[in-house]
C-alpha cells in the first residue's frame, strides 16, 4: 500500500492554447461534423487524385449517354454508374470525385493569395498606423513616395533618373532636412523639386520642362512634410476601399472574363478579390495587439520592428486568421463553382463541379436529375463543412464569444 | 453635416478608382482587344471602326508624344480621359456586335434587375428577422438549432444550382411556375417604372400581376437564400447581445412583458448591426443576379452581362460592371448615412 495522496497518481493535464482549443473544438457537435466532412472531402479528393488515375479526354461513351443512376449492370447498361452518366456518357460519380481536386485547388491556392498579400498589407498598415517610425524607416518611406510620384513625369520626359532622383529628394527631406526649420523646408524643397522636373526634361522638350517643372514644384510641397506610418495605411487602405467599391463576385467574374477561362485564372481572380478581407481583418487585428504590454514591453527592451511584428504580433492573430481561412476555403468554393457554371472556370474536358452544372442543366428538361444534382450536393456539402468548422473553430479559438 | 460632406468627398477616390480598374479591365485580354472581340478571322475595316470606337490608337493615360510638340490637349487626349469624360456624359460607347448604345439598353434593363433585387431582399428581411428574434428568444431549444443549422445550410447554398433544383421540382416536376422570363409573351403591361408588380398594381391589370409574381417566385427564392440565411444568424448574434444589457434587465425586473421587451427595448438596437449586412448584401444581390438571371432567363442586367462575356462583347461588360458598382457604392453611403441618424450615440467627426 502506498502512502502517496491520490491526486498524486493523476497525471498532471498540461495546458497549452492550442490543447484547449482543440478540446473545446471537439467539444461541440456541429464542429465534429464539419470537421467530418472536410476531412473525407479533403482525404477522398487527393487520395482520387493520386491512386484512381482519370483521363477527362478518353472517358467517352455515347452509348451510354444520360443513363440514370444505377446500381447493379443491366443489359442495357452493362457498368455501374452510382450517380447516372453525363451528356457524353461519362460517370458522374467519378467526375464528382476528381472535380473535388480541383475545387480544392482553388480553393487554397486563392485564398492563400489573399491571405499571404492581404495579411502582410493589413500587418504592415496596423503595425505602422500606430508605432512610429525610425529614422531609416522614414526615409524608406518616404523615398518610396518620391519614387512613386516621381515615375509620372520620369515617364512623362521618358527619363527614369528623374524617379531616382525625386526618391533621393523624399529620403533627404526624411534625414539631413529633419533638422531644418520649416520654413527652410519650404523654402528648398519645392524649389529642388522644380529643379529636378524642368532641368532634365528641358533636352527633350521646353513644353515636357514646363509640365515637368509644376509637377515637380508639387512633389516637392508633398515631400515637405514628414509622411509617416498613418499615411502609408491611409494609402493601403483607400486602395483596399476601391476593391471593395465591386460586389467581389462580380469582380472575380469580370476580371476572368477579360483574362479568358481558365482554372488558374479563376484562382487568381478570386484570390484578388479577397485580399480586402484580409487585409482589413488584420489590421483591426494588429490595431488591438499593438497597445497590449508585451508589444509595449518589446519595445521597451529596444527590439527591432521587424521581430516585434514577426515575434509578438504575428502569432497573437492567428485565430482570427484561422478562423476566416476556414470560411474563406468555403467561399472560393462557391466563387469557383460560379465561375465554372459561367463558363469561366476549368475548360471543358476537365472535371470541375460548377462546370458539370453549367454542362448539364439544359437537360433538366428532359429529366436527366442525377447529372445536375449530385456535382450540386457535392459543392453544398463541402462549403457547409467548411463553414461548421470555421464557426466551430471561431467559438473555440475565442472563448470570450461564447456564453 | 459635417459628416455628410466628408463621407461625400471620400467618394470621389473610390469612384476615381472604380473607374480606373473597369478601364483597366480591357487591358486584361491578352493580345489585341479589338481581334479577341471580333474573332481572328474579322475584316480589317471592322478591327479598325472596333479601335476607334474603343479609342485604342490612342495612349492608355497621357500622350507624351503630343506634349513633345507642345500639343496640350493631344497630351490629355488619353483613352482614360476619354473614357471618363464620355462617362460623365453618360455615355457607355456601343455594343459590339449589337451596335446599340450600352447606357440605353442598361436603363432598359435595370428594372427588371431591381425588381428581383429588392423582391428578394424583401423576402429575406421579412423572413430572416423574424426567425433570428425567434431563435435568440428561445436560445438552444430546438427551434434555435433548427433554424440556425438551417441558416448555416443557406449560407453554404449554391444559388445556381438551388435555381436549377427549383427548376426541377417546381417547374418540371410540379409545373407550378413558368420555367424563366418575366411574363407571358401574351400579356401586355404599360411602362411606368417598370417594375412590373409596382406597374401593373397601378393600372389594375391583375392578371399581369399574377403572372409577374408566378415568373418572379423562382428567382426570387433562389436569390433571397443567402442573404436570409445571414440576415437571420446576424439578427440572432446581436439580439443575444442587447439582450444581455442592464437596461433590458431593468426592463425584466419592472415587471414587462416578454414580448414588449423583445419588440420594444431590444429589438431596436439590434437592429442597427442588421441594417449593415442588408446594405452589404444588396450589393451581392446585384452580383449574384449574374448567375440568377442566366438561369431563369430573367431580362435584366445580369443575363446581359452574361451573354455578352459569352459573345466577348467587352464593352458591355465593363457598362454592366461599373453600373452595378455604382449602385453598390451608393448603397453603401446610404446605408452609412441611415446608420448614423438611426443611432444618435454615432456621431462621426
Amino acid at each position: 500500500m502506498s502512502e502517496r495522496p491520490v491526486f498524486a497518481e493523476l497525471p498532471r493535464r498540461r495546458r497549452t492554447l492550442w490543447g484547449d482549443a482543440w478540446r473545446r473544438l471537439i467539444a461541440s457537435p456541429t464542429a465534429r461534423l464539419g470537421m467530418a466532412i472536410v476531412v473525407t472531402f479533403v482525404l477522398g479528393t487527393v487520395l482520387a487524385h493520386f491512386l484512381w488515375p482519370y483521363d477527362p479526354k478518353t472517358d467517352l461513351d455515347y452509348s451510354l449517354k444520360l443513363k440514370p443512376p444505377t446500381l447493379r449492370p443491366t443489359p442495357d447498361v452493362p457498368s455501374i454508374h452510382p450517380f447516372g452518366t453525363d451528356k457524353l456518357g461519362r460517370d458522374v460519380f467519378r467526375r464528382v470525385v476528381h472535380g473535388g481536386w480541383n475545387s480544392l485547388r482553388v480553393g487554397v491556392i486563392s485564398v492563400g493569395i489573399s491571405l499571404i498579400v492581404g495579411g502582410l498589407l493589413g500587418l504592415l498598415a496596423g503595425f505602422y498606423e500606430s508605432v512610429p517610425l525610425t529614422a531609416g524607416e522614414r526615409m524608406g518611406l518616404m523615398a518610396g513616395i518620391g519614387l512613386a510620384l516621381g515615375s509620372v513625369p520620369a515617364w512623362i520626359a521618358a527619363q527614369p533618373v528623374q524617379a531616382v532622383l525625386f526618391a533621393a529628394l523624399g529620403a533627404l527631406s526624411a534625414s539631413v532636412a529633419v533638422s531644418w526649420p520649416n520654413g527652410r523646408r519650404w523654402r528648398i524643397l519645392p524649389l529642388a523639386g522644380l529643379l529636378i522636373g524642368a532641368v532634365p526634361s528641358f533636352f527633350v522638350s521646353p513644353y515636357v520642362a514646363l509640365v515637368n517643372g509644376l509637377l515637380g514644384l508639387t512633389i516637392g510641397g508633398i515631400l515637405v512634410f514628414p509622411l509617416g506610418g498613418p499615411l502609408f495605411s491611409n494609402i493601403v487602405m483607400r486602395v483596399m476601399d476601391i476593391i471593395l467599391a465591386f460586389p467581389s463576385i462580380l469582380l472575380a467574374i469580370a476580371i476572368v472574363a477579360f483574362l479568358g477561362p481558365g482554372l488558374d485564372r479563376a484562382m487568381i481572380a478570386i484570390g484578388f478579390v479577397g485580399i480586402p478581407t484580409y487585409a482589413r481583418l488584420m489590421r483591426a487585428t494588429v490595431l488591438s495587439l499593438v497597445q497590449r504590454d508585451y508589444v509595449l514591453a518589446a519595445q521597451a527592451v529596444g527590439s527591432g520592428h521587424t521581430r516585434i511584428l514577426f515575434r509578438h504580433i504575428l502569432p497573437n492573430t492567428l485565430s482570427p486568421i484561422i478562423v476566416q481561412s476556414t470560411l474563406g476555403l468555403g467561399s472560393a468554393i462557391i466563387w469557383a463553382g460560379a465561375l465554372g457554371f459561367l463558363g469561366l472556370g476549368a475548360i471543358p474536358p476537365e472535371p470541375e463541379w460548377g462546370a458539370m452544372l453549367g454542362d448539364s442543366y439544359r437537360f433538366l428538361t428532359s429529366g436527366a436529375w442525377w447529372a445536375v444534382t449530385f456535382p450540386g450536393i457535392a459543392i453544398m456539402l463541402s462549403v457547409l463543412g467548411f463553414n461548421l468548422l470555421g464557426d466551430g473553430l471561431r467559438d473555440a479559438l475565442d472563448p470570450r464569444l461564447t456564453r | 453635416m459635417r459628416y455628410l460632406i466628408r463621407r461625400l468627398l471620400s467618394l470621389i477616390p473610390t469612384l476615381l478608382g472604380v473607374t480606373i480598374i473597369v478601364f483597366l479591365l480591357l487591358r486584361l485580354i491578352p493580345g489585341d482587344p479589338a481581334v479577341a472581340m471580333l474573332g481572328e478571322h474579322a475584316s480589317q475595316e471592322n478591327v479598325q471602326r472596333i479601335r476607334e470606337q474603343l479609342g485604342l490608337t490612342r495612349p492608355l493615360f497621357l500622350d507624351r508624344e503630343a506634349l513633345k510638340q507642345g500639343d496640350f490637349k493631344g497630351f490629355l487626349d488619353s483613352q482614360y480621359l476619354r473614357f471618363l469624360g464620355r462617362l460623365v456624359r453618360g455615355d457607355l460607347g456601343a455594343s459590339i456586335h449589337r451596335r446599340i448604345p450600352i447606357a440605353q439598353e442598361l436603363a432598359q434593363r435595370f428594372p427588371a434587375t431591381v425588381e428581383l433585387a429588392l423582391a428578394a431582399m424583401a423576402v429575406a428581411v421579412a423572413v430572416g428577422i423574424p426567425i433570428g428574434i425567434i431563435s435568440a428568444a428561445r436560445r438552444n431549444t430546438w427551434i434555435d438549432s433548427v433554424s440556425m443549422v438551417g441558416a448555416l445550410v443557406g449560407v453554404s447554398m449554391p444559388i445556381f444550382w438551388l435555381g436549377l433544383m427549383e427548376i426541377m421540382l417546381f417547374a418540371v416536376i410540379l409545373n407550378w411556375f413558368p420555367i424563366g422570363g418575366r411574363l407571358d409573351h401574351a400579356i401586355e403591361v404599360r411602362r411606368i417604372t417598370g417594375l412590373l408588380l409596382i406597374d401593373s398594381l397601378v393600372t389594375g391589370h391583375w392578371a399581369a400581376f399574377w403572372d409577374a409574381v408566378k415568373h418572379l417566385a423562382m428567382p426570387v427564392l433562389a436569390l433571397a437564400t443567402i442573404p436570409l440565411a445571414i440576415i437571420a444568424r446576424m439578427t440572432r448574434a446581436s439580439m443575444l447581445e442587447v439582450l444581455q444589457e442592464d437596461y433590458i434587465r431593468t426592463a425584466r425586473a419592472k415587471g414587462l412583458h416578454q414580448r414588449l421587451v423583445l419588440f420594444r427595448h431590444a429589438l431596436k438596437n439590434a437592429l442597427l448591426p442588421v441594417v449593415t449586412i442588408i446594405g452589404l448584401q444588396t450589393g451581392n444581390l446585384l452580383a449574384g443576379a449574374i448567375l440568377t438571371e442566366t438561369i431563369f432567363a430573367w431580362p435584366g442586367i445580369g443575363k446581359w452581362v452574361y451573354d455578352a462575356i459569352v459573345g466577348r462583347d467587352y464593352p458591355v461588360v465593363q457598362g454592366g460592371t461599373l453600373l452595378i458598382a455604382l449602385v453598390f457604392v451608393l448603397v453603401n453611403l446610404l446605408v452609412d448615412l441611415s446608420y448614423a441618424a438611426l443611432d444618435p450615440r454615432i456621431r462621426y467627426e
